[in-house]
């Protein structure tokens, strides 16, 4: 069970990325720029000039960052200020699950833990606080403070198998703990099990706030809680821990033991993070709605949020906010199907499953895959090079004008030889000293070029009366050898003997 | 006589990699043809690609006269067991053998094929001929036999299916010479009839003599031997 | 409390669990993929049987024959979508799950959909009373759900031991490329076994709605049973999965019976995971030669 990390931005041996132009200088000063606290600079730009036109040229090598700014503009403004009340109640959620798939993907992607109980956390963290504020009468801001603790927990209760199953074990066990969670919930008394949920908890909407008010209030806590969500993953995944874990990915981890790192450890360590911050989310829950549902800990809920992280594309965080923004507006635009919408969804994400590898933003890998596959099974059954360079055995030579002379070479060869005939050689014999047809002259010439090294010459053994034909050596001091036992009674016979030969050898090669 | 295999401009390989190009090779029955070659020239690759394993391959190939081969650019093995049903039997060089199941069993799953499960008895008796050894270990996991014992189990499945084709990938890797020798000599045993017998091999000293013919493999391409009966051996060495 | 009764719950038990669980254990070990939609194949052949017994004949081997044939028509809808179009792709095992999980989505809100959320109940197929055995009484039900599974599972066994298919499978189970050398399909055994396993589960289903109703999501607390009885009897083993399925039957009759039934799967839970956590790989993970 992989999951595909953030690639950097690389280049692709023989296709050049296609990155758009910025006109002008200055990209340099954006070197200077750090996030804060880190030695990230926010943008790599390339300043460089264009080969052509020699104009000043930017270049934005990740555009990742710039995507991402212009996405949180939007979504900072834009659903308080054109939606009405249910569509902000919508984009309440969408940010509140947003953070909760960006924070799961810390606990899949970047410790490579296929847990599946991470609503169940949140879940742990909401019934918890509501427990405190409803039987302690704790305020919001103490549920908030206090949800990330039950998260933790809960994360080293479920952490403590973790540390010996792998995989699909771990995976299976936490579906268990779930519905374990589940069917307590609705058992227990104190829990609410009469009313369907715990609710009466504090809320941080203050009371008798306008309904429009209070749920642009309740968007924005959640729009700062997917912000603090992407911060965690930033620094998590970024950082040490998230380098660490990358050098060990799955059925590697051996070689990144032998380097000395306890890949174990920041495993558990990212594992413990993430569940305290799905615990913090359930706190948020908890004090948004009131209370806490056991609808947390369905299988369905679960599988609504594997769906988000499905579609969008397992392991990155803007997979997991595109999946949930794609699921919610689903679940937003088509409410009045009912169930079918959940239909929908469920096909959304088999069809993903089914054709996509890594969901939407695999899309293009997975393209180049398929290209480069293509175009490979292509190359290796081109079993005749004719004497060409391929690609891959272009890089093991120093000189590159070789290979492009090489391939000249082997192109005009071919070009060549299509023009040899009988008549040709026949022509070349009767037409010596005249004037030659074009294709007799591009062959000709073709003959002349060639280097000294084994080049034919004409010996005269005696002026007019015997010519042979030898091969110059090439080298200085040492003489020609003789090529074969023919012998020519004129210089124009010698000629065109060394023509055939010529043909011969073009024939061959 | 019928030719039992017939390859004609088969190339084959895995992703950006061609291992095989432009093979040409015919075998008749009642051959048994050795296919000599060092590592990584494209031994295993040619038996895989006739069973249809390989990542891609093209070009014909004809068993009995039905063509196997053809163009296909994935799904290596989704063929493979109608292939073997038409009459191949390749003994792998992993041996790909079930760990859990007895050596009973293996030979059980060599007569795998419809007709050959209906005369598994009698098939039995004729390979423990064979390989008299077997008969003792055959309710042992296979997991637990030594090398030697494993490749005989290979080879005991592979011949319990009647094949017409049999393709023996390198009898003696990772034996011990004496042992070795003695599988060669079991393969040699072997009444092959209207069939024949390819077999893949690094060392040229084991076959030497007792196969009809010897053919060279050499960097993905057919060397140093005749590719058919019909062509005589200096033509081919010429040609290349 | 009473042994006998004890007894006779966790065989009673065990017998259901072991269908669910075998069915998972042998899924994932021929075919490499966890079979999560095992829950909705459970809760389809409530359906099925239910449709058999309102609308055909209410006779019992008629309603377990209509609960059986559809778990096995799903069985086989499921390997269609889950496992022939994804088994040679990239990152199999993962897609699989998640196929398996969506088609339990999908499948779960259609039963929802056409059936709606009221909960159906089968006939008694065993029909009531008890029957006296020595000193133990036991009800018509749970005798006959012994006998039923008992059945279903020694023929699947005896099927898989001494049958050509049973030897296609268990060829597959250890290796699939030798397995193609010998001119097994993959496809074809892929369905079969889907197929079987469906069978079980739908003949666990009837069983189970004995006692339980039928609902759109009945499957999911069957599925987790079968899962953990999977995982602790070890994950593609049958002798485990049996021992296991005998093991968590007993914690769940004596949690029943001493401390209460809300208490049952929290208790199997600590049990599985002590158990897991000395042997990772199941119980029986480490005698039998299983997949890697």
């Amino acid at each position: 069970m992989t999951a595909p990390t953030e690639s950097t931005p690389q280049a692709i041996v023989g296709r050049r990325r296609i990155v758009p132009a910025l006109r002008g200088h200055g990209g340099a000063s954006w070197h200077r720029w750090r996030y804060p606290l880190t030695r990230r600079t926010p943008l790599l730009i390339e300043t460089d000039y264009n080969r052509t036109t020699l104009a000043a040229e930017r270049r934005i090598l990740n555009p990742r960052p710039v995507l991402w700014t212009v996405a949180l503009l939007i979504l900072s403004f834009a659903p308080p200020l054109f939606g009405d009340n249910s569509f902000v109640a919508a984009s309440t959620n969408f940010a509140m699950y947003s953070a909760i798939n960006v924070i799961w993907m810390l606990t899949i992607g970047t410790a490579g833990i296929f847990s599946l109980a991470s609503l169940a956390t949140v879940g742990v963290g909401a019934f918890g606080t509501a427990y405190l504020s409803v039987y302690f009468g704790f305020p919001f801001w103490a549920m908030w403070l206090v949800g990330p603790l039950f998260g933790l927990v809960f994360g080293i209760f479920i952490a403590v198998p973790a540390i010996r199953l792998e995989g699909f074990y771990y995976a299976l066990l936490t579906v268990g703990i779930a519905e374990l969670c589940r069917v307590y919930v609705i058992q227990s008394k104190t829990l609410g099990a009469a009313a369907y949920g715990l609710f009466g908890a504090d809320g941080f909407v203050p009371k008798g706030m306008p309904e429009h008010e209070g749920l642009v209030i309740g968007y924005y806590a959640a729009f700062v809680l997917l912000l603090l969500a992407l911060t965690l993953y930033r620094a998590i995944n970024g950082q040490r821990l998230g380098r660490l874990l990358r050098a060990a990915p799955e059925k590697h981890e051996a070689f990144a033991e032998a380097l000395g790192i306890n890949y174990r450890l920041a495993r558990i360590q990212v594992f413990l993070i993430s569940s305290a911050a799905l615990g913090g989310v359930g706190g948020f829950y908890a004090t948004l709605l009131h209370g806490a549902s056991p609808s947390l800990f369905t299988m369905d809920q679960l599988l609504l949020l594997l769906a988000m992280i499905v579609i969008g594309g397992i392991g990155t965080t803007e997979g997991a906010v595109l999946g949930t923004l794609i699921v919610t507006l689903f679940d937003k635009v088509f409410i009045d199907l009912g169930p079918v919408r959940l239909i929908l969804i469920a096909g959304i994400m088999l069809i993903t499953v089914l054709f996509l590898r890594g969901g939407i933003f695999g899309i293009p890998d997975q393209f180049a895959a398929w290209r480069a596959k293509r175009q490979s099974e292509r190359r290796g059954l081109q079993s005749g090079k004719g004497g060409e360079i391929m690609p891959e055995d272009a890089i093991e030579i120093a000189d590159k004008q070789s290979i492009a002379v090489r391939r000249f070479d082997a192109r005009l060869k071919e070009e060549l030889r299509g023009l040899i005939s009988d008549a040709l050689i026949e022509e070349h014999r009767t037409t010596h000293g005249k004037r030659r047809s074009d294709p007799l002259e591009r062959v000709l010439t073709f003959f002349r070029r060639q280097a000294v090294a084994d080049k034919y010459a004409i010996l005269a053994v005696k002026a007019f009366a015997e010519y042979r034909i030898v091969a110059l050596s090439g080298r200085r001091g040492v003489p020609p050898r003789v090529v074969d036992d023919q012998v020519f009674a004129t210089p124009e016979d010698a000629l065109h003997g060394v023509f055939v030969k010529r043909v011969q050898d073009l024939m061959e090669s | 006589m019928t030719d039992v295999l017939r390859i004609e401009n088969l190339s084959a390989g895995y992703g950006p990699l061609g291992v095989l190009h432009n093979i040409n090779l015919t075998v008749r029955a009642g051959e048994r043809i050795g296919i000599i070659g060092l590592n990584g020239h494209g031994k295993s690759t040619l038996m895989k690609a006739i069973a249809g394993l390989t990542g891609w391959q093209n070009g014909s190939i004809k068993l009995n006269g039905i063509e196997i081969g053809g163009t296909r650019s994935q799904g290596p093995g989704r063929y493979t067991h109608k292939i073997v049903r038409m009459g191949l039997a390749l003994m792998p060089q992993g041996d790909a053998l079930f760990h859990g199941l007895t050596v009973a069993d293996h030979l059980d799953s060599g007569a795998y094929t419809k007709r050959a499960w209906r005369e598994r008895k009698q098939r039995r008796e004729y390979v423990l001929g064979i390989f008299p050894p077997l008969q003792k270990l055959l309710g042992q996991p296979v997991g637990k036999l030594s090398g030697g014992e494993r490749r005989m189990v290979s080879l005991a499945r592979g011949l319990m299916a009647d094949a017409k084709l049999l393709l023996v990938d390198e009898p003696s890797l990772g034996l011990a010479p004496k042992i070795s020798k003695g599988v060669v000599e079991a393969l040699m045993k072997i009444d092959i009839r209207d069939g024949a017998m390819v077999i893949a091999e690094q060392n040229l000293s084991l076959l030497e003599g007792k196969v009809t013919r010897l053919i060279g493999l050499h960097a993905g391409k057919l060397k140093g031997g005749s590719v058919s009966p019909d062509v005589p051996l200096h033509e081919t060495a010429h040609h290349h | 409390m009473d042994p006998y009764y004890l007894a006779l719950t966790t065989v009673t038990l065990a017998a259901i669990y072991g269908l669910l669980a075998l069915g998972i254990s042998i899924i994932w070990s021929s075919l490499g993929m966890i079979n999560l939609a095992q829950g909705f194949t459970f809760a389809v052949s409530g359906y099925g049987a239910w449709l058999v017994a309102q609308y055909l004949s209410n006779n019992g081997v008629a309603v377990v024959a209509g609960g059986v044939l559809t778990g096995a028509l799903t069985g086989a809808l499921i390997g269609g979508i889950a496992f022939i179009p994804l088994y040679d792709k990239p990152n199999f095992p993962l897609r699989s799950l998640i196929a398996t999980l969506g088609i339990s989505l999908f499948g779960g809100q259609c039963l929802l959909w056409i059936f709606g959320p009221r909960v159906k109940a089968l006939p008694k197929i065993f029909g009531y009373g008890n029957i006296h055995i020595g000193p133990a009484v036991a009800s018509y039900d749970k005798i006959g759900s012994i006998v039923c599974s008992a059945i279903l599972l020694l023929l699947t066994l005896g099927w898989m031991k001494s049958s050509r298919r049973g030897l296609e499978i268990r060829a597959m189970m250890q290796n699939p490329e030798g397995a193609a050398l010998v001119g097994v399909g993959l496809r074809s055994t892929a369905m079969a076994v889907m197929m079987v396993t469906g069978a079980m589960a739908g003949l666990a289903s009837v069983l189970l709605s004995q006692t339980y109703f039928i609902s759109p999501f009945a499957g999911v607390t069957p599925l987790v049973k079968g899962m953990v009885v999977a995982l602790a009897g070890g994950l593609g083993s049958v002798a485990g999965a049996l021992i296991a399925a005998v093991l968590i039957g007993f914690i769940e009759a004596i949690t029943a019976v001493s401390l209460g039934g809300q208490y049952v799967l929290i208790t199997q839970f600590l049990f599985i995971i002590a158990i897991l956590l000395v042997r990772p790989r199941g119980i029986a993970g480490m005698i039998e030669h299983t997949r890697e």
